[in-house]
């Protein structure tokens, strides 16, 4: 075999990785680097889960993933359950959808206490977003 | 429940459900639990030709672990005739129904959706009655057994 340079540098590359079949969708995003600001505390509720919502870390690690996860789910469980519908209302669509992904993500790390409150913030957010927002959590490639 | 018929992009002339073969990432849609607490859930996975929908069934006891187990065991051996029953349950999971587009062309879907839903909404009851009638069983055997003395 012919050598026409005495680097073997390239041999060493790692070819496969490069493929377009390895291409994964969620190091490709990086739309939006930051969550939400959560030390951001507020007195009222709505207004916490309106902060909470806004700006999710979609393309981040798994730790800020995480962070913001525990912040969304202290400001459900510490709604009352009277109080739910009325904190949904104030929200728009797209923090709707959101909403019940973080839902869902409660739900797929579920803990004895929480489900339940869980379940009536599904049953009110669903009502209020309709089918839509859970198709659309579906078919997101974005997670929580 | 939108499924459509979908041959393999893999091998040809082969049309798999891909939920099972996951061959590819944008055929499947994002796996979703629902649970109504740590023990009770339901995991809906889908794709574009079939749904797998998978059921932890509430256990609290040595009793109704041995019920379930039996009772998934004797379903899931008659798997032919249940049609969409899987044959082995996801892991973590007690039974898997295994909806293709096959199953939705050839049943109604809506009845499909409203058995799965009873199959739940059953399944706790069943179990708890089971679970009695063991007891009621082990109380007359013990008392025939103790009248000899």
């Amino acid at each position: 075999m012919s050598k026409n340079t005495l680097s073997a540098q390239f041999r060493r590359v790692d070819v496969d990785a490069l493929d377009e079949n390895n291409f994964n969708d969620a190091d490709a995003d990086s739309s939006t680097p930051v969550g939400p600001d959560i030390s951001a505390a507020t007195r009222n509720k709505a207004e916490a889960l309106k902060t909470v919502l806004q700006n999710p870390p979609l393309a981040n690690s798994k730790d800020v993933k995480d962070q913001v996860f525990t912040a969304v789910l202290k400001v459900l469980t510490s709604h009352r359950s009277s109080d739910i519908e009325k904190s949904i209302q104030g929200l728009s669509q797209q923090e709707i959808d959101t909403l019940v992904k973080y839902i869902y993500r409660g739900f797929a790390e579920a803990k004895d206490s929480s489900c339940a409150t869980l379940l009536a913030w599904h049953e009110k957010a669903t009502a209020a977003g309709g089918l839509g927002s859970i198709v659309r959590v579906l078919t997101s490639l974005k997670t929580v | 429940m939108c499924l459509q018929n979908f041959s393999s992009q893999v091998i040809e002339r082969h049309n798999k459900p891909e939920v099972e073969v996951g061959s590819s990432k944008e055929l499947l849609l994002t796996p979703i639990i629902i649970s109504r607490n740590e023990k009770e859930r339901v995991l809906i996975e889908s794709s574009i030709n079939s749904i797998r929908v998978s059921i932890a069934v509430k256990q609290a006891d040595e009793i109704e672990k041995i019920l379930c187990h039996k009772f998934m065991r004797f379903m899931m051996l008659r798997a032919e005739n249940f049609i969409i029953l899987r044959r082995t349950p996801m892991q973590d999971y007690d039974i898997s129904f295994l909806i293709t587009n096959f199953h939705t062309e050839m049943m109604l879907k809506h009845k499909l959706v409203d058995f799965v839903i009873h199959f739940m909404e059953d399944i706790d009851k069943e179990i708890s009655e089971m679970k009695l009638a063991v007891n009621a069983r082990a109380r007359i055997c013990a008392e025939e057994f103790l009248k000899t003395f």
